[in-house]
C-alpha cells in the first residue's frame, strides 16, 4: 500500500506541473493585465509595478520563478488584492468551500448509496424503475437552477432558511449543500445500483443463497463491499463536480469561498490567485483519485496491489 | 427511450420553427409593455425588464444552447473517435502512451481550464464549443479504443487482413462502421453534458454573450428577478432540466440496448 501511495504521488507531479504550466501560459497570452484599470497608469509606475512582480522577465523565467516559490509552499502575492498573499486569501476561503463540499459529498454518498441499494434489491420491479428514473432526473439538475429555486421556495416564499451569506449557526449551509448534493446523489445512486445488481447475480452469491444463508447476511457479508467499488471510482469525478458546482453555489448564495476568487481572479487577471486556486484544486482532485484507489483495495481485496 | 426522444424533438422543433412566427424577435424592445405579466396581449409569456418578449427569448435561447451543444459534441466525437481508433488500432506502446494521456487529463479540474479559456480569449461562441469539445472527448476515446481492440480479434477483420486488405481499408471499411453504434450512444450522452457546461459558463457570464441568449443566461436573469417573476426562472430552468434529463435517458437506453445486442 505504501508503494502504491508513493508511486501515485510521484506520477502526480508531472500532471500538476503540466496543469500549472498550461494555466500559466494561458493566463499570460491573454490580452489585458492586472494593472489595467479605468485610468491608464503612468509608464514609469507601470514599469515599476511589473518589475516588482517579476512580469518584465521572460515567460520561461517567470514560470521557473513561480515553480521555485511553489516548491516552498509560497503561492506569491495577489496582484489585485494589494497587501494580501494568495496563501492568505486561500486560507480564508478554503474552509468555507471545504465545509460546503464535504457536507454535500457526505449527504450525496449516504442518500445515493441508500437509494441505489434499495433499487438493486428490487431489481426489475417498478420501485427499481421509479428510483432509477428519479436518479437520472437528479443528475440532470444543474446547481445553478436548483440553487436559486431552493432559495426562492425555502428562503423567500416559506422564509425558513437564509438565502445569502453566512450566519452564526449552520442554517446557512443547508440550501447550498442540498443544491450541490442533488446531482451527485443521482450519480452515486445509479452506480450503487449497478454495482449491487451485478454482484447479486454473481456465482458466489448464488452459492451462498443456495446454502440457505439469510438474504441480509449475504448482503452484509458478501455483496455490499464489492458492490460499492463503482461508487468509490466516482469519488474523483465527484470531487471535481463539487468543486466546480461550488463556484456557482458560492455566487448564488453569496458565500466567501474559493469559487468566487477563481472567477473574480480570472476576470481581474490576478495571475497568482488564479494559478493558486487551479493548483490547489488539481492537487485536491488527484488526492481524491488516490483516496478512491485506496478504498478500492479495502472494498475488494482482489484489487490490492502487492 | 421513445417518450424522452419525443420531448427532445418537441423542444427542438419549437425552438427552430416557432420564433419566426412570433410578432417579436428576441431582442426587439416593446416600449409599451415593459415587464408585462404572463399571457399579456401579444406576449404569451410577458416581457422582461427591457421589454423583450420572454417567449422569443426562451425559444432562441434554447436554440442557441442546443446548437452549441451539438457542435461541441461533434468536436468531441471527432477527436475522441480519432484518438481512440488510433490507440486501439496501433496498440502497443503508442496505445499505452495515448491512454496514459487520457488518464492524466481525466484527473485535471477541466472546468477551470475552460473557464480560463473563456476569460482569456474573449467569449466568442466558436470558442465556447471548441473549448467544451476539447474537454468532453475523453470518455469517447476510451470507449472507441475498447471497441476497436475487441473488433481487431473478430474473424471478419482477421479474414479481411488475411485476404490482403490494406490497413487503411480495413480500418475504414470494417472497423469504423462497427464502432459507429457505440459512438452514437456516447454522442447522445455527451450532448446533455455539454448542455450543462454551456449553461454553466453562460450563467457565470463567460459563455454566450448578448445580443445572443442561451438557457444559462436566461436562468441567470431569472434568478435575479425570481421574487417578482418566478416564471422567469422556472421556464428556462425547466426546459434546461427537461433537455438534459431526456437526452440522458435516451442515450443510456440506447447504450444499454447496444450492450444487450452484443451479448
Amino acid at each position: 500500500m505504501g508503494r502504491l501511495i508513493a508511486r501515485r504521488l510521484l506520477t502526480a507531479i508531472p500532471t500538476l506541473l503540466a496543469i500549472i504550466i498550461l494555466s500559466f501560459v494561458l493566463m499570460r497570452i491573454a490580452p489585458g493585465g492586472p494593472f489595467d484599470g479605468e485610468r491608464p497608469l503612468a509608464p514609469e509606475v507601470r514599469a515599476a509595478l511589473e518589475a516588482a512582480y517579476g512580469l518584465d522577465k521572460s515567460l520561461s523565467e517567470q514560470v521557473w520563478m513561480y515553480l521555485g516559490r511553489l516548491a516552498h509552499g509560497d503561492f506569491g502575492p495577489s496582484m489585485v488584492y494589494r497587501d494580501f498573499t494568495v496563501s492568505g486569501l486561500i486560507a480564508e476561503a478554503l474552509p468555507v468551500s471545504l465545509l460546503i463540499g464535504g457536507c454535500a459529498l457526505m449527504l450525496a454518498a449516504v442518500l445515493g448509496i441508500s437509494i441505489g441499494l434499495w433499487a438493486a434489491l428490487r431489481a426489475g420491479k417498478w420501485q427499481d424503475e421509479a428510483l432509477m428514473l428519479g436518479a437520472t432526473l437528479l443528475t440532470a439538475l444543474p446547481t445553478f437552477v436548483t440553487g436559486p429555486l431552493l432559495a426562492l421556495v425555502f428562503g423567500l416564499w416559506l422564509g425558513w432558511l437564509p438565502v445569502s451569506g453566512q450566519n452564526d449557526g449552520l442554517s446557512w449551509l443547508i440550501l447550498p449543500v442540498i443544491a450541490l448534493a442533488l446531482p451527485v446523489t443521482g450519480a452515486v445512486a445509479k452506480l450503487a445500483r449497478a454495482g449491487l445488481a451485478g454482484e447479486l447475480g454473481a456465482d458466489h452469491i448464488r452459492a451462498a443463497r443456495a446454502r440457505g444463508i439469510a438474504p441480509l447476511t449475504i448482503l452484509r457479508r458478501h455483496a455490499l463491499r464489492p458492490a460499492l467499488v463503482p461508487v468509490a471510482s466516482y469519488l474523483g469525478p465527484a470531487a471535481a463536480a463539487l468543486l466546480t458546482g461550488a463556484v456557482v453555489i458560492e455566487t448564488v448564495f453569496g458565500l466567501p469561498g474559493m469559487g468566487r476568487y477563481f472567477v473574480q481572479g480570472a476576470l481581474n487577471r490576478d495571475y497568482p490567485l488564479v494559478l493558486g486556486v487551479v493548483t490547489l484544486y488539481a492537487a485536491l482532485i488527484i488526492l481524491f483519485n488516490l483516496f478512491a484507489d485506496l478504498i478500492y483495495g479495502w472494498l475488494d481485496p482482489r484489487m490490492r496491489e502487492g | 427511450m421513445k417518450p424522452a426522444l419525443i420531448i427532445v424533438a418537441l423542444i427542438a422543433l419549437a425552438a427552430l420553427l416557432v420564433p419566426p412566427l412570433l410578432p417579436y424577435d428576441h431582442i426587439a424592445i416593446d416600449w409599451d409593455s415593459v415587464r408585462a405579466g404572463l399571457f399579456t396581449d401579444g406576449h404569451l409569456l410577458g416581457t422582461d425588464d427591457l421589454g423583450r418578449d420572454r417567449l422569443a427569448r426562451l425559444l432562441v435561447g434554447t436554440r442557441v444552447t442546443v446548437s452549441v451543444a451539438l457542435a461541441a459534441a461533434l468536436v468531441a466525437l471527432v477527436i475522441g473517435v480519432t484518438w481512440g481508433a488510433i490507440a486501439g488500432w496501433v496498440g502497443g506502446r503508442t496505445d499505452e502512451l495515448m491512454m496514459r494521456i487520457v488518464d492524466g487529463l481525466y484527473a485535471l479540474p477541466f472546468m477551470f481550464v475552460v473557464i480560463l479559456l473563456m476569460v482569456v480569449f474573449g467569449r466568442s461562441i466558436l470558442l465556447v464549443f471548441l473549448g467544451i469539445g476539447f474537454v468532453e472527448w475523453l470518455t469517447m476515446a476510451r470507449v472507441v479504443r475498447g471497441q476497436v481492440i475487441a473488433l481487431k480479434q473478430r474473424p471478419f477483420v482477421l479474414a479481411a487482413e488475411a485476404a490482403g486488405s490494406p490497413a487503411r481499408a480495413t480500418l475504414l471499411r470494417h472497423i469504423l462502421p462497427n464502432v459507429a453504434g457505440v459512438a452514437v450512444a456516447y454522442l447522445m450522452l455527451t450532448v446533455p453534458q455539454v448542455v450543462m457546461i454551456e449553461s454553466f459558463l453562460s450563467f457565470l457570464g463567460l459563455g454566450v454573450q448578448e445580443p445572443l441568449t442561451s438557457l444559462g443566461i436566461l436562468v441567470n436573469e431569472g434568478a435575479e428577478e425570481m421574487d417578482m417573476h418566478p416564471a422567469a426562472l422556472l421556464l428556462p430552468g425547466g426546459v434546461l432540466v427537461a433537455l438534459i434529463a431526456c437526452l440522458t435517458i435516451a442515450g443510456e437506453r440506447f447504450r444499454d440496448r447496444l450492450a444487450d445486442a452484443a451479448k
